[in-house]
């Protein structure tokens, strides 16, 4: 037989195979308006900001925090390890490294929960994977973390628990007393950027 | 040796480049680097004004120290070992009987500055944009192809001579 | 996962250094497939020899094949791969203009390199050549640039243009490929010439 009988059996018979193969796609697909409904109702994009608290301290590199509030508001005040992508930035090329990858938990926040809700809805439309939302935002941050209160009763044992957790978790974020302090700042991880999406050039340009 | 086989060697070479860097091979682009540079080691400033080699040179951006260039000096010494194991090492200048060497030299200018220029316009040459492009299955890779081929064809009958 | 060196952080030395052994390789597959001969590789064109047919169509269908299993077995991330930006008009007119450069040169930018390297000096004028062009081009790119830039489709596949599955693309073409070459060695018996191989 000939090379080129033999490399014709053999071409065409992996072309058989990549064509009958079912297609795969690993980029991300587009939400309709149903689907998404269905990603809203079913409410597992929250978390809770004693999470958060937790693996910051633990330096657990699950999540990566994005404050979507203006740079100013960000230079002002930001949790540790966060990286800042204005909302109205949320798509550029830059921000999309971040933002439409699959290695790491993006938790969004703003003040509140509006902003960070809107970028993660837009996210969530484009189909990317992986993003989060602080519950109740930086407000509420403040409150159970930096401003925690006692519980009223101490009866409550979980509530209690609870209370001392954030109790050690506003000394590592504030640096106030205890031991922890110095290393509270250094600890912020420097943001890992995933190259996934960046374009490869090519071609002879 | 089997052309089959050797383009099974090149399909595997090329298949690497994709795997490894996400792109396939590429020619003329490396050239494209050395013209840049020559450009701007005469005259940096008009580099930087010129649309086109600009963008090449912006922010003190050496394009000589770009994959393609490397490439390309990877093709000059797979060339030269592939030559050597074969015996082909020799300085001749090949063409048809029928023509003088000089005007083989003129024509392979002449061709050389076509290939050039068109390369530039349409992206890539035969390996950038017909050979990688073919294998990502791209539109432009196959469009590429068949005007590179199919003006061949069609100017084949006038240029026998050099040839045949 | 690939591609690997756009996914990990890798330096750059390492990457131009991976260049350099890559181009190796597609300088000794080129060579070797005889590509450093202009004679042959103009046989095409008079259907006295078709290698440039077999080791062209044989080598785009084994990295499609070899990329079309990488994504299904998810070694490759298919959305970072280079695809070509198709510009309608400077496609079509750049590749005619290349067109009748090979056909008057006898050699396209890589085999004129792998040619020199092994001492053709058709080859070294034809490399002359195309800097030449390469810088014509760009003195008189203002003239160009609106041809240049027209009719931008994007990085489009052939098989969304058609319409089909990616998987069922890579059939057709290498239908059409193996068909040519059938149609290539009968050409080649029916223009037969001597052998040109020993001069080159």
């Amino acid at each position: 037989m000939s090379t080129r009988v033999i490399l014709t059996i053999v071409f065409i018979s992996f072309g058989l195979i990549a064509a009958i193969l079912p297609e795969k796609d690993y980029s991300s697909q587009e939400l309709d308006a149903k689907q998404l409904l269905h990603e809203i109702q079913v409410e597992n994009y929250m978390i809770s900001a004693d999470e958060i608290a937790e693996a910051l301290i633990n330096e657990d590199p699950e999540y990566q925090l994005i404050d979507v509030r203006s740079e100013e508001e960000f230079k002002q005040y930001s949790l540790p390890g966060a990286i800042n992508i204005p909302f109205e930035k949320l798509f550029d090329e830059e921000s999309l490294a971040y933002i439409d990858q699959i290695a790491r938990k993006n938790v969004f926040y703003s003040n509140g929960t509006t902003k960070a809700s809107e970028a993660w809805m837009l996210a969530k439309q484009k189909g990317f994977q992986n993003n989060y939302i602080l519950r109740g935002g930086l407000n509420n941050w403040y409150k159970t973390i930096i401003e925690p209160n006692e519980p009223a009763s101490a009866d409550d044992v979980e509530a209690y628990y609870e209370y001392q957790a954030r109790l050690g978790a506003k000394q590592f974020f504030t640096g106030q007393g205890a031991a922890q302090s110095s290393g509270a700042k250094k600890k912020a991880r420097a943001p890992i950027k995933r190259k996934k999406k960046k374009m490869v050039a090519g071609g002879c340009s | 040796m089997n052309p089959y086989l050797a383009g099974l060697m090149l399909g595997v070479v090329l298949l690497a480049a994709f795997y490894i860097t996400g792109r396939g091979l590429g020619a003329s682009g490396a050239m494209k680097s050395v013209v840049v540079s020559s450009v701007a080691a005469v005259s940096r400033d008009y580099a930087e004004s010129s649309h086109y080699y600009s963008k090449y040179i912006a922010d003190g951006k050496n394009p000589m120290k770009s994959w393609l260039v490397f490439e390309m000096l990877g093709v000059l010494v797979g060339g030269f070992i592939s030559g050597a194991i074969s015996g082909r090492l020799k300085f001749k200048i090949e063409k048809s009987p029928k023509i003088t060497n000089r005007k083989r030299i003129i024509l392979a200018v002449i061709g050389g500055i076509l290939f050039g220029f068109g390369s530039q316009l349409g992206r890539g040459c035969t390996s950038g944009a017909a050979l990688s492009g073919m294998a990502v299955l791209s539109l432009a890779g196959y469009v590429t192809l068949m005007a590179i081929f199919g003006t061949g064809f069609a100017m084949a009958y006038f240029f026998r001579k050099n040839w045949i | 996962m690939g591609p690997l060196i756009p996914l990990n952080d890798i330096s750059e030395e390492i990457n131009l250094l991976v260049a350099f052994l890559i181009g190796i390789g597609f300088g000794f597959s080129l060579e070797q497939a005889g590509f450093s001969s202009s004679r042959k590789l103009a046989g095409m064109f008079y259907g006295y020899d078709t290698t440039v047919l077999k080791v062209f169509f044989t080598a785009a269908i084994t990295a499609m094949i070899g990329l079309t299993l990488f994504n299904e077995l998810g070694m490759i991330d298919m959305s970072i791969v280079y695809v070509n930006d198709y510009f309608v008009r400077s496609a079509i007119i750049g590749g005619i203009i290349m067109g009748a450069g090979f056909i008057i040169g006898g050699f396209c930018p890589g085999t004129s390199a792998c040619a020199a390297a092994i001492g053709k000096i058709d080859a070294m004028y034809f490399l002359l050549g195309s800097l030449i062009g390469i810088f014509i081009f760009g003195q008189t790119f203002p003239i160009w640039e609106e041809l240049y830039m027209a009719d931008h489709m994007g990085p489009v596949k052939i098989s969304d243009t058609l319409g089909v599955k990616d998987g069922v693309m890579v059939l057709i073409v290498i239908i059409v490929a193996t068909l040519m070459f059938w149609l290539g060695e009968k050409a080649e018996k029916r223009f037969k010439r001597e052998d040109i191989t020993k001069e080159i």
